[in-house]
This record gives C-alpha cells, structure tokens and sequence, in this order.
C-alpha cells in the first residue's frame, strides 16, 4: 500500500532531516513508526503527504508514484497531523462538506457518514457551530472525521491520540483496526510505545533521520518491552554514529 | 510596569518585518525574501521622501518657505491616521497575543502600552525619514537656526502619537462596540470601511476648493494655506511655529496634547481592555446542531465559497484589500452626484475623466488585490490544501475567482454610475465596461502569482501578510505602474 524507497529529505542549509529511508507498508498492516524528537517522523510523513518535497527516492501508494500521480495517491489517502489547524472560520458541518465537496462523496454517502461518526465521536450537537469554538480534542475529532469521509485506503497519522480523550482514543483504535480488516493499512508516529505495542503488527524505529530497526511487533519483542527495545537500538545508534563523525561517547 | 512594556515590546517588534527570522534562518531562499522586502520597504520610503522633499522645495520657491514644516506634519500624520485606522482595532485586540501574554503577571496597561508601541515605532521611523528629507531641503535653501532642528527632530519623534492615539480610540471603539455581536467582524469591517470612508470623504471635500480659493492659493498666501491646515489638524500649525520661529511654548502644546490625548486614553481603555478582549474571545457557540439535508457542490464551487468565508471572517484582509474597490464607487458616485469638473479638482487633474475615466477606476482596485496576500493568509491552515487532491493551478483559480467574485459588485455599480455621469459614446461605454474588468482580472492574477513566489506562512498577526509582506508592497507598485502608465500616455 506504501513502499518509501531509499528516500532523502534535506532541510536547506542542514544536514539530512531523512537518509536513505525504506519501508513498506502492506494492505492490513497497523505501522508504528516511533522515534525521538526531531528524529524525522514528521518530516518523513510530510513528504509522504505532499507537503514537503524529498531530493531522493521514490514513494509509491498503492502502485502509483507519488511524484508521477499526485492527486490519485492523495485521492486514496488522507492525513491527520499531530496539531489539526483547521479553517477555523467554517462551522464544521461546513468543513466536512467542504471535505466531502473534494473528495466528491455522494450527498446521501455524505449525510449518512458524517451523522454516524459525528454521533460516535460525540462532536454531533457542536457541528452548526464555528471550529473556532471547538477545544483542541474536538477539532481533531473533526479533522478525523474529515479524512475518513471518503474511506481512504491509506491512513497517514501523527501523533493521533495527543489530545484526544480516552473515549475517542479507544473509538479510533477500533476505527483502526476495522480499516485494516478491510483491506485498508496504517502509517502512524507516536511516542506512546504502550500503545505502537499493543495496536501495530509492524514497526519502525527511526533516530537522526535513519532507520535502524523495522520489522514485525511481535518479532521484535519477543523477550522484551517495546520501550526496551527503542532504548537499546537508538542507543546503538547514536553510538555507531558518533563513531562513525569521530565524536566522543 | 516600564520593565513589563520594555519586555513585552521586545518580544513584539523582534519580528517586524520578518526580521528575527532573517537573522536566524537558515534557509537562503527565506532570507531572500526578506531582503528584497527590506529593498522594498527602501524603495518606497525614498520615493515618498523624495515626493516631499520635491513639494518642499516647490513651496520654498513659491515664497511659502514657512509652510513647509506644517505640510510634512500634515502629511505624516495623515498617512499614520489612514494606515493605522485599518489595523489598529485589530492589532490592540488581538486575541492570540491577548491569551499568551494574561496568563503572564503582567499589567494591562504595560499589554495596551506595548501593542501600542509596536504600532508607533514603525510610524515613527516613517516620520522621522519624511521629516529628514523636508528639514534637509529647507535647511539647503533657507538655512535656518539651531531650534529649528531641535524642534524638527523632537516632533518627528512625537507626530506620530496623536494621529495613532485617534486612531486607536477609533479601533478601540469598533471593536468594543461590536464585540458584543454575534456577527462581531463583519460588524467590525462595515464600520471600519465606513469610518475610512467618512475621513477620506471629508478630506475630498476639505480639500475641494473653488477655482477662485485655488487662484488665490497658487498666488501664494500662506495664511490661506494656514488656514486650510488649521482647519484639517491645528497641532502641524503648532509645530511648525515652534520650527519656523523658535516659539518653545507651541513646541510645548503640541507635546502636552500629543501626550496627553495618549495618556487619558490610556487610561480609560485600560477599564474596558480585559472586557473586550474577552467578549472577543467568547464565540457564541449553540450546541444545538439539527442535520439538515447536505448539498454537494462541485469541487471549484466549494473551494470559492470557502475562500469567501475565509475573507469575510477577517476584518483586517477585508478593511485593507476592498478599499480600492470601495474607492472605484465613491469616485463614480462623486462623479454622478457632484460634477466631472469638482471631482477632477479634487484630484488634481483637470480633463481626466473626459481622456482616461475607464484607467481612473481600473487602476483602483488593481492596487491591493486580495489575492496578494491569499496564499499567506492561509497561515497554518495551509497544510490542507497540500495535503488535498487538488492542483496547485485549482488553489490559485479558486483564490482568483473569489476576487473578481468580490469585486464584481463594486464593478457594476461604479461602471453604471460613470456611464450614467459621463454619458459617453460606443466607444466610450465599452472602454469603461471593458478596462476596469480587465484590471481587476489581470491585477489578481498578478497578485496571486507574486504571493505564489513569496509566500509567509509563519505570522502572527493577519496585518504581517496584508500590510508588510513583500507580494502585497510588490503588487501596490505594480498597481501604481498599471495606473500611471496609462493616464501619463492618454493625458500626453
């Protein structure tokens, strides 16, 4: 579903934010791509969603260039970043029908989709009011339900459960889940390594821009918590790093 | 409290113009933009100095030497009056500042004060550079005493404050006023709009003088033109006697009411400060959503009528993009209602209505259009529409076609009023249907494409993008180009 290949993103003026990136994602894959602060995470799913270009490397969605076919791969995905600012100046019944408008879902599809989630999500009574009005957890609850109105095959979050309350996080895990069952896959950051353990059958660690470690959740962690694990492989990491810059440990 | 505004300004002016973050970016591209708008800023300062210091001159010669200090007072204090009124409500009450710095153990008055500052030292640095260049001029050609260049440099410190402080009270008003509103901004737009209206109306008509006042005035009698300046703002009179003849007790009035308006209305907006800056931060909000049955529109539809919420939800963007189009129906109505000949003594151009009235109203809106600054006024929310599946080319078209849709029926009106005023020919008729369109397309097409090449995503106040941004000051020259152009060719 996404296969990033040998992928570099270099900030202008600085050293690689992103270095020779490569990853797959599969249909039905939850992806945890976990890192420090400043690791890339952001960085990597931004150029993923259209938002930063990359110098090198090739990102394919669902068999399509990314660079070659920008609007079918974004048709097909959809994307929540860690901080949703969304138009603040619409009512977010506007804004879900602006989302609908774009996406060019049936009215009744539309009317139908927005009604359930929004009821799921409890933002239902808020909808003829101003985002302005909406605290943080509800303009994400909003924005989420934004991307999913057109059922995206692809799911590209950051951070998603910052900010969101324990009754939506678990609604979304399940959202999660039911997406991948149907054939739909996943690519998440976080820096709740409880939850990549227990949501994501694959996952990522990227430290200073690299990848060094990915593969399957369970394999991973046969013996050890998933937060022994970051620890022990970012620390190699930057050791090998350093060692390869000549700086002292 | 000096502590708390010294710190509280700091903070505020250490971005002016971008400038912290030219200092410290390290994007190449980004420090570009930001020179060639210092260049700008440059270019534009020299100009109006320059056009000042050739008025200076044209008085000296004219024997009206004395005049010249009241003119650059005058002209000064009306340029700070006009640009400030459009974003002084606004910037005061700015309510993402207003949250970050209540939260801080700080006075209100040091928050008002500091806002207020931030606006002042950009006038002031204005002023100081016009004032140079008229003192310069007439310090060459009349060589005056010592006390002409104290008072010169200490009220070119002080002009701006009383013009600022109106200002304000003006701001301060609107946005008190209808902070109560449910439709707060469009409330705060329609009468921002309409107080700029009203000054510049009144200026038209104070400045309209009979052919018999403006004989009189070209024979130079400066006490005729004294007069005039008395009537528009007593305090350049003030100054210019302290410059002129060393009179320290009218230095004194100008510097006690130019203080003192600012100080008493200090001290009555600090009672209301928190009230209004609250009530603008309570959105009414109902809870109370009924499902009504959804229309689905195509995806440029949607994209347009999103651009249009966008605008009108912003008083500042509206106040400082539509005046042009605003300008285009007041000149017509002044045509219709008060005469072709009044209309063209007011701006100084005898016979250009008969040679270039379709350029005159074209070249108005094409000044500021608000596709200039509708890629930066995106701001944060910009991921968005990176992030959806549309073009860039559909980005640009919709903010495109929100323009024109805004200025259309500014457009009809005006067209309709000058066709009905001047009563021209065929010819004639389709030249006022067809230019005034044409530079309204043309001009937004220029304005989105210079946003496109310097965009500023990173602000934090609307005022940054729709005031101070390179496309927006690149745009009001080309505008300018587009205007003179023309009317200097068609009057030749």
């Amino acid at each position: 579903m996404l296969e990033i290949k040998n992928m570099t993103k270099t900030y202008k003026g600085n050293k690689p934010a992103v270095e020779d990136l490569s990853l797959r994602v599969r249909a039905g894959d939850i992806y945890g791509f976990i890192g420090h602060n400043g690791a890339g995470k952001t960085t990597t799913i931004k150029s993923i969603v259209g938002i930063h270009d990359y110098e090198q490397g090739e990102i394919w969605i669902d068999g399509m260039n990314l660079k070659d076919a920008p609007l079918a791969c974004k048709k097909i995905m959809a994307y929540l970043p860690d901080n949703p600012d969304l138009y603040e100046y619409l009512t977010g019944i506007q804004y879900l029908n602006f989302m609908a408008d774009i996406y060019e879902v049936p009215v009744q599809v539309r009317q139908e989709r927005i009604t359930r989630e929004a009821q799921e999500f409890g933002i239902y009574d808020a909808l003829g009011d101003l985002i302005s009005t909406y605290s943080h957890g509800m303009k994400q609850k909003t924005a989420l339900i934004g991307a999913l109105i057109h059922q995206p095959k692809l799911l590209i979050l950051d951070e998603p459960f910052v900010g969101l309350d324990p009754e939506a996080s678990l609604i979304l895990k399940k959202k999660m889940h039911t997406m991948c069952e149907q054939g739909g896959a996943i690519f998440f950051s976080t820096h709740v390594l409880e939850v990549a353990q227990k949501l994501c059958n694959r996952i990522a660690v990227i430290s200073k821009g690299r990848l060094i470690v990915e593969g399957n959740t369970e394999e991973l962690t046969r013996d050890k918590s998933l937060e022994e694990l970051f620890m022990e492989v970012v620390g190699h990491a930057q050791t090998d790093q350093a060692v390869d810059k000549d700086i002292p440990v | 409290m000096l502590r708390q505004i010294r710190l509280l300004t700091k903070i505020s002016l250490c971005n002016l113009f971008g400038f912290n973050e030219f200092r410290f970016s390290k994007d190449e591209k980004k420090k570009g933009r930001y020179l060639l708008l210092g260049v700008l800023w440059c270019f534009l300062l020299i100009l109006f100095a320059g056009y000042l210091a050739a008025m200076c001159y044209g008085l000296i010669t004219m024997q009206m030497g004395e005049m010249v200090p009241a003119v650059i007072t005058l002209g000064i204090s009306m340029v700070t009056f006009i640009f400030t009124m459009m974003k002084a409500g606004p910037f005061l009450f700015d309510r993402g500042a207003y949250e970050k710095q209540i939260a801080l153990p700080v006075h209100t008055g040091s928050i008002i004060v500091s806002r207020f500052l931030t606006m002042y030292v950009t006038d002031m640095l204005f002023g100081m550079v016009m004032m140079a260049a008229g003192m310069w001029v007439y310090s060459a050609m009349l060589q005056p005493p010592a006390a002409f260049y104290l008072y010169g440099i200490l009220g070119s410190i002080l002009i701006p404050l009383l013009p600022l402080t109106v200002a304000s009270v003006a701001g301060a008003l609107i946005t008190g006023i209808t902070s109560r509103w449910r439709g707060k901004n469009m409330a705060s737009t329609i009468l921002t709009i309409g107080f700029v209206c009203a000054v510049v109306i009144g200026n038209f008509r104070i400045s309209s003088m009979r052919g018999e006042e403006f004989k009189e005035w070209m024979g130079g009698l400066a006490a005729i033109m004294s007069g005039q300046i008395k009537s528009i703002y007593p305090p350049a009179l003030w100054l210019s006697e302290a410059m002129v003849y060393g009179q320290g007790g009218r230095f004194v009035l100008f510097a006690a009411v130019s203080a003192g308006v600012f100080l008493i209305f200090l001290a009555v907006l600090q009672r209301y400060y928190a009230r209004i800056c609250s009530l603008l931060g309570v959105n009414a909000a109902k809870r109370d959503f009924r499902m009504k049955r959804l229309r689905a529109g195509s995806v440029m539809r949607s994209m347009v009528q999103r651009e249009l919420r966008h605008y009108f939800s912003s008083t500042i963007y509206v106040t400082n993009t539509l005046i042009g189009e605003i300008m285009m129906v007041l000149v017509s109505a002044a045509v219709l209602f008060v005469g072709k000949e009044q209309v063209e003594s007011m701006i100084g151009m005898p016979g250009i209505l008969e040679k270039a009235a379709p350029v005159l109203l074209g070249m108005l809106p094409a000044m500021m259009p608000a596709t200039a600054s509708a890629i930066s006024i995106e701001g944060k929310q910009w991921w968005l529409m990176q992030t959806l599946p549309v073009t860039e080319k559909m980005v640009l078209r919709s903010k495109v076609w929100t323009n024109i849709v805004v200025a259309f029926p500014f457009y009809v009106v005006s067209v309709v009023l000058m066709l009905i005023a001047l009563r021209p020919g065929i010819a004639g008729a389709l030249g006022l249907i067809i230019v005034p369109m044409v530079y309204i397309v043309v001009s937004a097409w220029a304005g989105i494409l210079l946003n496109r090449r310097f965009p500023v995503f990173d602000w934090d106040n609307e005022a940054r993008v729709v005031k101070q941004s390179a496309s927006c000051l690149l745009m009001s020259l080309i505008g300018i180009v587009m205007g003179v152009v023309p009317l200097v060719v068609v009057c030749l």
